[in-house]
């Protein structure tokens, strides 16, 4: 058992709060709006759903950075790209969501990257087939969505096929969603960004070259 | 939005009601919304979620105000039935709860409703894309009926061990002749997950498959939330050589003639005398309006 | 008739306005005030908090007032506001050995350090209805002598450091139960659902926000043979502990304020293997305020959910962990159970046309076989 009198560990060090980047004006109402466009945008693989435009800490996409503000709190551990991981978006994801930022991406719920990350999706949390929702919901900045080009995707969510071009992607990433697909009920499920488009693609998605 | 000194982001903007938009606080509601997401990328699995209490009982519809409180905003319409009807007390209940902690606008018509909080019934009328039907789920668990222990059935869905439950629809056909589940009849979503439709007639079970709303299960006292994107394959259990039949009825709807509703039976006297109506209010108030159009017409 | 199933909106405002109507009562005699409730029912207070989980009798008070002293649907009307508070920490655990004690009694030991002190306890009253109570009589009382003992050493930790009995930890069956954020955390099933195998923090917690009757039966049904696990009720204590907080800015223990607890020391039968030599075993039982029988039932059933961990056989109702834990709380028992009373005649008439389509089937077959 704890004894009483105990000291905590240190906190991790104050933030600055100059130049912090802004959260929502309303919280509820945003928050509301922004996942309802990421539950749209999973349930319907494929499809590009639009933000409101908004800043964001260098480097971030309005749209990644506003699914943070709207879904991440104290008990969602993120893991962020190193690449991405500035003191702008630290600041304001600690300040804003009270979010613990973690070292390894197998213990996040949530993960900020962008395509050219090290290695395979399976560093994420794949969740169990006990538990296939205990796994990473990644966050992925590409350079752009469209609505028609080069695959197909199908699954639940599209009534038969449905055509989407992402730009950014190197070549790995065709064989990474197969296999993520394939490990079905396990896997990551992920949200694309572009600007302040959104476009989800969850782990029951077929992607066809 | 950037400046020296911004707003902290917080969760208190509580109004007259001394409530949150929706009853719930914001951070129950993050942590819903997250359910939901990993509820429609594994359709037709059981997410567990941290189930509050709410301030209507256990069975009584918590689960579904959870799952409604978390995705209604406040340009949302939403619709409240209750055994297909919105004029029965406990949809009234609902609804009213939601018109006053959210202040959203309510409607009995199922086109209008951009949000659809049911109870033991899909509405007649065809849903739309964009829609979202959210049913109240007394028993979340397909096999619970077979195997009450919890780690037992989340090992039979883990290895998709669902030969006990065509065993239990089969000892039906030997007996009865008929698989004799009416309500709740269990489906297998996207080919993988078996899952509880919630108690709505065996009737509506093929207007869930291919549906183009989303569709959204919440179990407050059981704590589980699942879902079943537009566009999914949702087939009801069934044998080659007694294939899935919905019931049918002799008798039409006795106000709007309606020969293919599901009927509700009406005992109108002491003798044993009877009527059929509609179960879905709306629908039947829908062919009478079209009825009295025409004959103006 | 059928308007009488319908229309709801006018039938709610009426049995509302009815509720309170009945709820009042006769309005020649006195309201009753919540701290009347508060002063004089403070047996039902503590039970509302306790199950409610909430530690307010002021609140748990208005509850019973409100609920016309319907005491599960007070803890309902606790819960529900409960739910909506923000929670800004956790405590500290609450240390009872500090305890300011009212009464204390151990049946293991004739006499101990500290000694046995009854206190206000209903247990050697002769139960016979007291008529001045009905005249609103004040009876003449002796003010009781201010007693209180303050660390008092726990009768169990006596034979712990004999070694006669295993340690308040129990067993070694660590699952960290806490969140991926903090897994070393007691987990809280106010905040994530149930998860089985639980662990003993769960469970305790399962228990203590229980519902006494069930728990009560549950432990009645160890002592009748059903997972028995011979007991003696080693140290039951009722008093004040300091409930202590430690803010993130402080980064030391403050007392939030006090609380009135009831704790209950199980001891049990023993057990040992090759290995490790017999001792007792323990059951914990620890509500709020003077809850007696609460506390005891729950220490029993602690002790029979503790089967798993000490290797016994699983053969009855009250060991087993997902009968226990999955049926325990009275909120989740009388919601579904009173749903029934919801309209359900969609589902009725499903059946209602298979049966009859069956039983038209056996009236043909029956012909078919008539010569």
């Amino acid at each position: 058992m704890t004894t009483p009198n105990q000291t905590r560990t240190p906190k991790t060090p104050a933030l600055s709060l100059t130049g912090l980047c802004g959260g929502f004006d309303d919280p509820v109402q945003q928050s509301q709006q922004v996942f309802r466009r990421a539950l749209t945008a999973l349930s319907e693989p494929g499809t590009l759903q639009t933000l409101p435009a908004a800043d964001a800490p260098t480097g971030i996409h309005p749209a990644a950075y506003q699914l943070c503000l709207a879904l991440l709190d104290a008990e969602t551990p993120l893991w962020i790209a190193p690449a991405l991981k500035s003191e702008a978006l630290v600041s304001a994801l600690r300040f804003h969501c009270g979010c613990r930022i973690v070292d390894d991406p197998g213990r996040a719920e949530f993960a900020l990257i962008s395509p050219d990350i090290d290695g395979e999706l399976t560093r994420f949390a794949q969740g169990s087939h006990e538990y296939p929702d205990r796994s990473t919901t990644l966050i992925v900045q590409v350079g752009s969505l469209e609505a028609t080009a080069d695959w197909t995707l199908s699954g639940p969510g599209i009534d038969g096929t449905r055509k989407v071009g992402i730009t950014g992607l190197d070549p790995r990433w065709p064989g990474m969603l197969a296999d993520n697909h394939r490990r079905f009920p396990c896997g990551v499920d992920i949200l694309f960004t572009a600007g302040s488009v959104l476009m989800g693609l969850p782990r029951t998605t077929r992607v066809e070259i | 939005m950037t400046t020296a000194f911004p707003d902290q982001t917080t969760d208190t903007p509580a109004d007259a009601t001394g409530y949150n938009f929706a009853y719930l606080d914001e951070q129950t509601k993050r942590m819903i919304r997250r359910c939901l997401l990993k509820a429609v990328a594994v359709p037709g699995y059981q997410v567990p979620f941290g189930g509050r209490e709410m301030p209507l009982p256990y069975g009584w519809g918590t689960g579904g105000m959870q799952v409604t409180a978390t995705v209604i905003g406040s340009d949302d319409v939403l619709k409240v039935i209750d055994q297909g009807a919105d004029d029965t007390t406990n949809a009234v209940s609902i609804r009213r709860f939601f018109a006053r902690t959210a202040g959203v606008a309510t409607t009995e018509s199922t086109p209008q409703a951009s949000v659809i909080q049911t109870r033991h019934r899909i509405p007649e009328t065809p849903l739309s894309r964009g829609q979202i039907l959210v049913y109240q789920v007394p028993i979340p668990e397909p096999l619970r009926f077979i195997e009450p222990r919890e780690t037992e059935t989340r090992k039979m869905h883990a290895l998709q061990e669902y030969g006990v439950m065509h065993v239990k629809l089969y000892e039906d056909i030997a007996r009865f002749g008929h698989i004799a589940t009416t309500y709740a009849y269990p489906v297998k979503v996207n080919g993988h997950y078996v899952m509880d439709p919630s108690p709505i007639p065996k009737f509506d079970n093929p207007k869930m498959h291919g549906c183009p709303a989303l569709q959204l299960f919440g179990a407050g006292r059981e704590k589980r939330i699942y879902a079943i994107p537009p566009f999914t394959r949702v087939e009801s259990l069934d044998f080659e050589d007694h294939p899935f039949e919905v019931q049918g009825w002799d008798q039409t709807c006795e106000f709007c003639g309606s020969d293919h509703s599901f009927l509700d039976e009406v005992v109108i006297d002491d003798y044993g005398g009877r009527i059929f109506i509609c179960s879905d209010t709306d629908y039947c108030n829908q062919r009478l309006d079209a009825d009295a159009r025409k004959e103006a017409v | 008739m059928y308007v009488a199933v319908k229309g709801g909106e006018q039938a709610i405002d009426q049995a509302h306005s009815w509720l309170d109507e009945t709820r009042r009562g006769d309005t020649s005699l006195p309201e009753l005030s919540v701290e009347q409730i508060r002063q004089q029912m403070g047996m039902a207070v503590d039970r509302v908090m306790t199950e409610g989980s909430l530690y307010d009798p002021e609140l748990a008070a208005l509850a019973l007032k409100q609920a016309s002293g319907d005491v599960i649907e007070a803890i309902f009307l606790l819960r529900a506001y409960r739910t909506t508070l923000p929670r800004f920490l956790a405590s500290c655990p609450v240390e009872t050995d500090r305890m300011a004690i009212r009464r204390r009694i151990s049946a293991a030991y004739k006499d101990l350090p500290g000694g046995q002190i009854l206190g206000p306890t209903y247990d050697y009253t002769h139960r016979l209805l007291d008529f001045t109570l009905l005249a609103n009589g004040e009876r003449a009382t002796t003010p009781p002598a201010d007693d209180t003992v303050e660390n008092c050493p726990r009768v169990l930790d006596f034979l712990n450091s004999e070694g006669l009995i295993e340690s308040p930890q129990g067993q070694d069956e660590h699952k960290p139960s806490g969140t991926m954020e903090a897994p070393d955390a007691p987990a809280d099933l106010t905040r994530q659902p149930m998860d089985y195998p639980a662990d003993r923090d769960l469970r305790l917690q399962a228990l203590a926000r229980g519902d006494e009757g069930f728990l009560l039966a549950l432990a009645y049904s160890t002592q009748r043979g059903y997972g028995r696990n011979h007991p003696f009720a080693g140290e039951i204590r009722q008093g004040e502990v300091a409930v202590e907080i430690v803010p993130e800015e402080l980064g030391f223990a403050v007392i939030a304020g006090d609380i009135q607890v009831t704790e209950c020391d199980m001891i049990n039968q023993f057990s040992g293997t090759e290995t490790e030599a017999p001792r007792f075993t323990r059951g914990y039982g620890l509500a709020f305020g003077n809850a007696e029988r609460k506390a005891l039932a729950m220490a029993l059933v602690d002790r029979a959910l503790r089967a798993r961990e000490l290797g016994e056989d699983i053969v009855s109702p009250a060991q087993d962990e997902e009968f226990v834990l999955a049926h325990c709380d009275n909120l989740d028992s009388s919601g579904f159970v009173s749903h029934l009373k919801l309209p359900h005649y969609v589902d009725f008439q499903s059946e209602l046309v298979l049966l009859r389509r069956l039983r038209k089937e056996f009236e043909q077959r029956r012909e078919a076989n008539q010569p």
